[in-house]
């Protein structure tokens, strides 16, 4: 991305984003546990205007065989696109991009799951993706580890997913769609928020050593705050006393 | 009781710090013990559990599971027991020790679809898990009606020495086999009875966490049936 | 999918049970489909969403719309496409991978209701003959499965489609060149909902859940159209249907229909 033209106004003269937000602020997040009826565990997170369900199944047996391990369970991860959550109508089949985010999502949640106990077992997480704008994969990735613990899957930690960018000159937390395509770089973050370890790390984009650091900084800092919101979201499904379900 | 108060915890979260025994479903992580569920912690004598509130069955040697039979060789039968392992039922634990695959035939024992009351005989996860339907209480179930619970409520079904599985057998004049698998049967002569049976079980499924269950159970039985 | 779940014994003798007095498991007449609820808009971005559930399961419909260059025997005529597939967090046997046969069925079904019927009058979405046509693409993602997806896709496609806004274009060069933020209606001419029953034995039951499905003996899918005519049908299960099922089989599909027609009608 090299800051494409554009006739959006990505930060204003008062420091104000072009969706209204200040340069360290994150879009509104809402996640709710326990949405599907078939699937172990669930959740469906909107992250802006990101719109993605995420169903849990397993531990369960493996399909091949060959593919599962005597040792331990494995973590298969899907990320996918609904053709209708794009601007241009998306291709059903999977893309080499959904292909790659499916793989560094699996390695993000990898060091939080503890699989030793189910061995010869799959754990699937299948994220889809009905809306997309901008930083899916974070939002993905947050949603994932709530459904994950909604499974009951044992982890180490949750992981929290957060997007950290340049635009305008300016280091922004959480990096939206225009910003993404217009903006000079997008870094998103996926962050063990207790075990303070960052598990996913990309970059797309320029920055000096010291965007870079300031990046990582607020980039865990928007984590944390994530994490407080997946944090609720399983407190109000399994704590909640009393009528509302 | 030498036990702190159970407080809700999700992975991740620091139950407590110090000199504890980190036991099941949490990991010490430097000087912390940290939860790896979703339940409710209990500190006691010097060691930390906690005591999860959703996750699958895993199996245990010796306990009572009800199964659907989904396949079978000609060596055995295998079962779904809700569980990331299939239950293997070996043909001779039906047949005895004469069993030949050339004479006997396996699909008029059990067939695709009927349900068993079973024991888990050998559960070292290196394999599928061994079980057995000869013994008291065991074999095939021939009447009754399936019900899908969290295997994390069974204690929370069963109560305190049987007294709520009880409570909801003796006023609803039904018979519930309760498989620590969370499958159950429930059977009963009286419709009602069962509808409620039913009902009361669902119940404890939905306010497993909360502290007078029973007293909402038992509420719930003495209402009049609409 | 589906077609591979084992139905445990005692649900199997309960339903049949259950149907030689009349009555199904979950209280419904043979003839009453589940609570049906239709949400519209709820994929904002798409240029017509809906979300339908009908009872347990759930289906969420986007539709696309942009311009396409038509094919070279239709240029006279917009494009309409709808497909469907079984999502993997929808039940434990979805899997993902190319679609399978009851998959590609599904559909195809649910084009073919839609398409036969000619719920969109394509001629109007064309912009410059055998140049530029408006492309509709509808597609349905299977969320959460409870037996007879045929029904839950129609019903998400028929309203999404109805509540779309196309939007405007104009011929620059030769190039399709949206107009922002103005849109049209679309060109519709009825609103096809489809039926579905099960055979079990000699009982016919409208839209069967994911349990008597296991079960069934056969099954047919009946779409018909506002004006009560049968516009498009799909057979399947591995028993047949005689003349007289045939015949009710239809009545009651019009019958039902019509009424899930309003509720369609009233998402929008």
């Amino acid at each position: 991305m090299g800051g494409r033209d554009t006739d959006i106004v990505l930060l204003d003269e008062n420091g104000i984003r072009c969706d209204g937000r200040k340069v360290n602020e994150t879009r509104k997040v809402t996640i709710k546990a326990g949405v599907l009826k078939n699937a172990n565990g669930s959740a469906y997170i909107e992250f802006g205007d990101n719109k993605i369900l995420v169903g849990v199944y397993g531990p369960r047996d493996v399909h091949p065989k060959h593919m599962s391990d005597t040792d331990t369970g494995i973590l298969r991860c899907r990320y996918h696109m609904a053709p209708f959550s794009v601007g241009e109508r998306k291709n059903p089949a999977p893309s080499r991009r959904e292909v790659e985010i499916s793989k560094v999502i699996k390695e993000a949640l990898e060091p939080a799951v503890m699989l030793k106990e189910f061995p010869r077992t799959a754990v699937d997480v299948y994220m889809e993706v009905l809306q997309a704008d901008g930083g899916t994969r974070c939002a993905a990735l947050t949603g994932a580890s709530v459904a994950l613990a909604d499974a009951g899957i044992p982890m180490r930690d949750l992981v929290a997913g957060c997007a950290a960018g340049k635009a305008a000159d300016a280091v922004i937390l959480d990096v939206n769609n225009e910003e993404d395509q217009a903006g000079q770089a997008d870094l998103p973050i996926g962050y063990m928020p207790n075990l303070k370890k960052i598990t996913l790390l990309q970059l797309d984009g320029v920055l000096t050593p010291e965007e870079y650091k300031q990046c990582i900084e607020i980039g865990i800092d928007g984590c944390n705050q994530v994490y407080e919101i997946q944090k609720k979201a399983l407190q109000d499904k399994f704590f909640a006393t009393g009528e509302k379900q | 009781m030498s036990g702190e108060r159970k407080r809700h915890v999700i992975p991740g979260e620091v139950i407590t710090s110090g000199s504890y025994r980190a036991e099941q479903n949490t990991i010490q992580v430097g000087d912390n013990i940290v939860s790896t569920i979703v339940g409710l912690s209990d500190v006691h004598d010097g060691s930390v559990r906690v005591i999860p509130l959703t996750g699958g069955y895993m199996p245990k040697d010796d306990d009572l599971v009800i199964g659907k039979i989904s396949s079978h060789s000609s060596l055995s039968w295998t079962a779904d027991i809700n569980s990331c392992y299939v239950g293997m039922l070996p043909a001779s634990d039906v047949f005895g020790r004469d069993y030949s695959s050339s004479s006997d035939d396996m699909t008029a024992k059990l067939a695709k679809g009927d349900l068993i009351a079973a024991r888990i005989v050998n559960a070292d996860m290196t394999r599928d898990p061994l079980i057995t339907i000869s013994g008291r209480e065991l074999g095939k179930i021939d009447s009754g009606e399936l019900v899908k619970i969290s295997p994390n409520k069974v204690p929370r079904l069963i109560g305190k020495r049987g007294s709520m599985i009880q409570m909801i057998e003796s006023s609803t004049n039904s018979q519930v086999t309760i498989g620590q698998n969370g499958l159950l049967v429930v059977s009963s002569e009286d419709p009602n009875g069962l509808l409620k049976a039913i009902q009361a079980i669902e119940l404890i499924e939905e306010q497993a966490h909360v502290a007078n269950l029973t007293d909402q159970v038992n509420e719930m039985l003495e209402s009049k049936s609409e | 999918m589906s077609d591979g779940l084992i139905i445990d014994q005692l649900k199997k003798n309960q339903i049949l049970d259950l149907l030689k007095e009349g009555k199904r498991v979950d209280g419904r007449q043979f003839d009453e489909p589940r609570k049906l609820t239709i949400d519209i808009g709820v994929i904002p971005k798409a240029e017509g969403s809906a979300r339908a559930r009908l009872g347990d399961t759930e289906v969420v419909a986007g539709v696309k719309v942009q311009p396409e260059r038509p094919f070279p025997d239709t240029g006279d005529k917009g494009m309409l496409i709808c497909t469907a597939e079984i999502l993997p967090i929808a039940h434990p046997s979805a899997e993902t991978g190319p679609p399978q046969p009851p998959v590609v069925e599904l559909a195809r079904v649910t084009d073919r209701g839609i398409r036969e019927s000619g719920m969109l009058d394509m001629k109007q979405l064309v912009l410059e003959k055998d140049k530029s046509v408006i492309g509709v693409f509808c597609d349905n993602a299977v969320t959460d499965h409870d037996g007879n997806l045929f029904d839950a896709c129609s019903y998400a496609s028929t309203a999404a489609i109805n509540a779309c806004k196309i939007p405007k274009y104009e011929m620059q060069d030769e190039k399709p060149v949206k107009i922002e933020g103005e849109f049209t209606e679309p060109p519709i001419t009825t609103l096809p909902v489809s039926v579905t029953m099960a055979k079990i034995g000699d009982f016919i039951l409208v839209d069967p859940t994911i349990e008597e499905w296991g079960i069934m003996d056969a099954r047919i899918t009946i779409t018909s159209n506002s004006d009560g005519n049968v516009v498009a049908l799909q057979k399947g299960g591995s028993d047949g249907f005689s003349q007289e099922e045939l015949i009710k089989c239809a009545e009651l599909s019009v019958k039902v229909g019509s009424k899930i027609r309003e509720i369609i009608k009233q998402s929008k």
